[in-house]
């Protein structure tokens, strides 16, 4: 029997299609291409926004013009056109739906093709999702159920028109406007997003969930999230990604703040599968992200992710460690195949008395694609017996990819603890040996393998999601992940 | 405006080089200098760096008087002496064995192009005064360790540039000391260009022991030839502003490759060191060790790179950062990196910093132990894997000798 060789396993990676590569056919409303004030006017006006909003986004796009894209990175790609891009598009059918059966069969399928089949989720999981399709959201589920608890869990603008205090509030705190050109970018032509609010000592009883999706052509996505757990609160929030198969570089510049006031703690889980181009490196989705949390005192935010996804990755998902006895952790799982590029990590910025970080992140490159840890530990004066454990291990599957790490490490008081560690193989042929000696097929073996070294992140996912992760992970690494 | 006036007249008190060797490599060192400014901490490479003091410090513009008494500045009292006092070069005066040979870079005529990175590399080329050249012929083994000393006096500013080449199967030990006697401010660049031939055996010791108003840059770029072995120590004892630039190219397979690195500094000082080592060929290995003690204010920079290239495979590569903090405003700035563009390697970065583990110190202390005792056995324990790599017994003895008089202690090898 012929054994599955690790060039066979090469040649399969780089001969699989994207799965999730489909148009949903809905007439969208698509406002004219290009960015000016004239076009934040006119989406600030279609989404009803109050005078406030208007002008942050005018103060956001005034900053934007002044500022420069980032060259910084290790990644290399053709920069967007930002006058080529139609900044907001809406599913024409804008009246909400009282009810599931309202909501249009196409749009129906196309969950059903992601895998999150709505009615199965609601009757089976127990969770609440929140989808978005091209930056309006059309369904919101358990909403009832949350109401009862204080929960809110609304589309971005929702919370604009419900509860604009907790919105005004808070957007920003974070991430601020001037913090870099595509958060800036961002404010100026943020369409929707979600927003939750956990009030103070609720145990949100379910995890929530947002499907991201990119859909009509031209469009990028601003999407813009906020989620503020107040004193004692604590919820897992959960966000996926996959987007159609398409030719022209679609840009996604979204912004995430986490807010965990008083001993809350919040825990994000994104899984990320959006196009990736074809296997020559055509298309695919540009993902520039800003994701940030602040901790309070005694808070603990956790961000985990997989990144099976993009043409290219620019994602630093952080944790300002503000209050004492603040916790920050970070666990990551990326894969890049073909001419896929990632310069992916996290920032850990110790304030706060006794504060303490974990970063993992575990990288796969296959093809010929470029997977780079790019993160920040920063140990401030005031960071007494600040603690951080870091450990990046990188995969090398052929030999035409690249691994690199850039850890950045700075620490200012002697009372810190800052351990880092990083490591970059291919899979051992001793390993592989060892399986097989042990009568594992080589397929079975390589796929044990990679499991394996990504269990330490997979664990750290909801069981929902858990689920997906895994099947992300088979299908960007198929023929060796079962 | 104000700013680019700051660069041009730092540059202006240097006259152009007469090293032919160096003309080649003109126009891009003059492309990086044109319309620049220092670089500020904006500039990725000085991002933790910071110039204004040098930009703004008071330099000599005319010729410095030698001082008479330079000799007591060697370590190694047995060695093949090179003195570089303020930029004027004495060779030894003694007979060199057969194979061995010294003399001015200026004699030279080509030299090997080096790689410039910023703005210092590119006034070395084009300003560097004087230098030595030292060329170790084929299957020679020489004995005596050769010792560059660079000695800077009063508010003496300028470049050197040095090149060793050692031959195929030739052994040698090579230490570099540097070390300046003034109470003004100096600047001292000095950029060494190293070959090592084919099974060629290099040692290098580089001793930085300048005072406290010395900026102090060094670059070294190193070239491995198949099956050699090279090792570097740098042991950063004093300084105000030091920054040491280690570029090794590894070309030939084989090829083994030390870097091992100690700091200690106190006071407000600052030392910056930047390694790269670039494995091109397949089938050879690198060891990268960096451990450093930071006292008072001082700050210490490590950025370590190793690339692989995508030919490289089977490279194995380590590197380790480890920093002791023992005061309250000392910083550490780590940046451990690697880039790896081939699949069948093994390449491995640790980095940590911390304080003296206080019960490790109360430990000691029950067993009865002074305070001071234990913190010297531990921070003597963290230093001892870099101070076992010294293979000049001299060196070894002026470091321990600068440790104990630095922290009161008595320490014995």
């Amino acid at each position: 029997m012929a054994g599955y060789t690790e060039n066979e396993l090469a040649q399969d990676l780089e001969n699989q299609e994207y799965k999730f590569g489909f148009v949903t056919d809905i007439e969208a409303d698509t406002v004219p291409i290009g960015l000016n004030e004239d076009i934040i006017r006119l989406i600030s006006k279609k989404k009803d926004e109050p005078e406030w909003l208007l002008e942050y986004r005018l103060k956001a796009f005034a900053i934007w013009k002044e500022m420069t894209e980032p060259e910084w990175a290790h990644v290399y790609y053709q920069k967007p056109d930002f006058q080529g891009i139609a900044y907001y598009s809406a599913p024409k059918q804008t009246k909400k739906y009282e009810s599931w059966d309202d909501v249009d069969p196409e749009m129906k399928e196309t969950m059903k093709k992601l895998g999150i089949s709505m009615e199965e989720q609601q009757r089976l999981t127990g969770v609440a999702v929140d989808f978005v399709m091209d930056s309006v959201s059309v369904a919101t589920s358990f909403k009832e159920k949350l109401g009862e608890l204080g929960v809110i869990f609304c589309s971005f603008s929702d919370a604009v028109q419900n509860h604009p205090e907790l919105v005004r509030k808070h957007m920003g705190s974070v991430v601020p406007m001037a913090d870099n050109f595509y958060a800036a970018l961002n404010a100026a032509v943020f369409t929707d997003g979600s927003f939750c609010y956990i009030p103070k000592g609720v145990r949100c009883p379910m995890e929530l969930s947002t499907y991201f999706r990119i859909n009509a052509g031209g469009t990028g996505q601003f999407e813009r999230t906020l989620v503020v757990a107040d004193e004692g609160a604590y919820v897992s929030y959960l966000e996926g990604c996959t987007a159609p198969q398409r030719d022209e570089n679609q840009l996604h510049a979204a912004v995430v703040e986490l807010i965990a006031m008083d001993h809350a703690e919040i825990k994000y889980s994104t899984v990320q599968n959006w196009y990736p181009g074809d296997k020559e490196g055509k298309g695919g989705v540009f993902n520039f992200v800003t994701k940030r949390g602040m901790c309070h005192t005694r808070a603990k935010i956790s961000w985990t992710q997989v990144e099976t996804g993009s043409a290219v990755t620019w994602k630093y998902p952080s944790c300002i460690l503000k209050g004492d006895h603040s916790i920050g952790e970070f666990y990551s799982v990326a894969v890049t195949n073909n001419y896929q590029q990632a310069d992916t990590g996290t920032k850990m910025i110790h304030l706060g008395k006794n504060t303490k970080s974990t970063i993992i992140s575990k990288g796969i490159s296959a093809g010929k694609s470029q997977n780079s840890y790019r993160g920040l530990v920063q140990i401030n004066k005031s960071a007494q017996n600040a603690r951080n454990f870091s450990q990046c291990d990188s995969l090398l599957m052929t030999d035409e990819c690249g691994a690199h790490t850039f850890p950045y490490i700075e620490c200012k008081n002697p009372t810190a603890k800052i351990e880092h560690e990083a490591t970059t193989s291919k899979i051992g042929e001793d390993q592989l040996f060892y399986c097989m000696q042990r009568g594992i097929s080589e397929e079975k073996a390589i796929s044990l393998i990679v499991n394996g070294y990504c269990k330490e992140v997979l664990n750290q996912l909801p069981m929902e999601f858990a689920v997906e992760a895994q099947k992300l992970l088979a299908i960007s690494l198929e023929g060796s992940v079962g | 405006m104000e700013n680019s006036n700051k660069l041009s007249q730092f540059s202006r008190r240097f006259s152009p080089t007469e090293i032919k060797g160096l003309l080649p490599m003109a126009d891009v060192a003059r492309a990086f200098l044109d319309g620049n400014d220092f670089p500020t901490t904006r500039v990725e490479r000085f991002k933790y760096t910071r110039l204004t003091k040098l930009a703004n410090a008071q330099f000599a513009s005319s010729n410095i008087a030698l001082p008479s008494d330079y000799h007591k500045h060697q370590i190694c009292s047995d060695a093949f002496a090179i003195f570089n006092v303020n930029g004027k070069v004495f060779l030894p005066d003694t007979n060199l064995p057969e194979g061995l040979h010294i003399h001015l870079i200026s004699s030279e005529k080509s030299l090997p192009t080096s790689t410039v990175k910023d703005v210092f590399a590119g006034m070395n080329v084009l300003y560097a005064q004087s230098g030595v050249c030292v060329h170790v012929a084929k299957n020679r083994v020489i004995d005596r360790v050769i010792e560059i000393i660079h000695v800077c006096t009063d508010s003496f500013a300028g470049f050197s540039r040095n090149h060793l080449s050692i031959a195929e199967n030739a052994q040698v030990k090579v230490l570099l000391t540097f070390v300046s006697e003034q109470t003004k401010e100096c600047f001292s660049h000095v950029h060494t260009s190293i070959q090592v031939g084919r099974q060629a055996h290099l040692n290098v010791e580089k001793v930085q022991m300048e005072s406290s108003d010395m900026f102090s840059f060094s670059d070294e770029e190193i070239w491995q030839e198949a099956d050699s072995v090279f090792q570097i120590n740098t042991l950063t004892l004093d300084g105000n502003l030091v920054r040491n630039d280690l570029h090794i190219q590894v070309q030939g397979e084989h090829a083994e490759t030390h870097l091992n690195g100690m700091y200690m500094l106190n006071g407000q000082k600052h030392v910056a060191n930047y390694t790269t080592v670039d494995h091109q060929v397949p089938n050879c290995e690198s060891h990268e060790l960096y451990k450093g003690i930071m006292d008072d204010k001082s700050v210490a920079v490590f950025n370590g790179k190793v690339f692989v290239r995508k030919d490289a495979q089977i490279t194995n590569a380590y590197q380790s950062n480890a920093n002791v903090l023992i005061s309250d405003e000392a910083s550490v700035n780590s940046k451990p990196e690697l880039e790896i563009y081939a699949d069948d390697v093994k390449c491995s970065h640790g980095s940590t910093t911390g304080q003296l583990d206080d019960e490790a110190i109360f430990y000691l202390r029950a067993r009865g132990l002074s305070e001071k005792s234990a913190k010297q056995l531990m921070l003597t324990a963290f230093m001892s894997d870099v101070l076992d790599k010294i293979t000049i017994p001299a060196v070894r003895v002026k470091v321990f000798k600068t440790i104990n008089e630095r922290f009161n202690w008595e320490l014995e090898l």
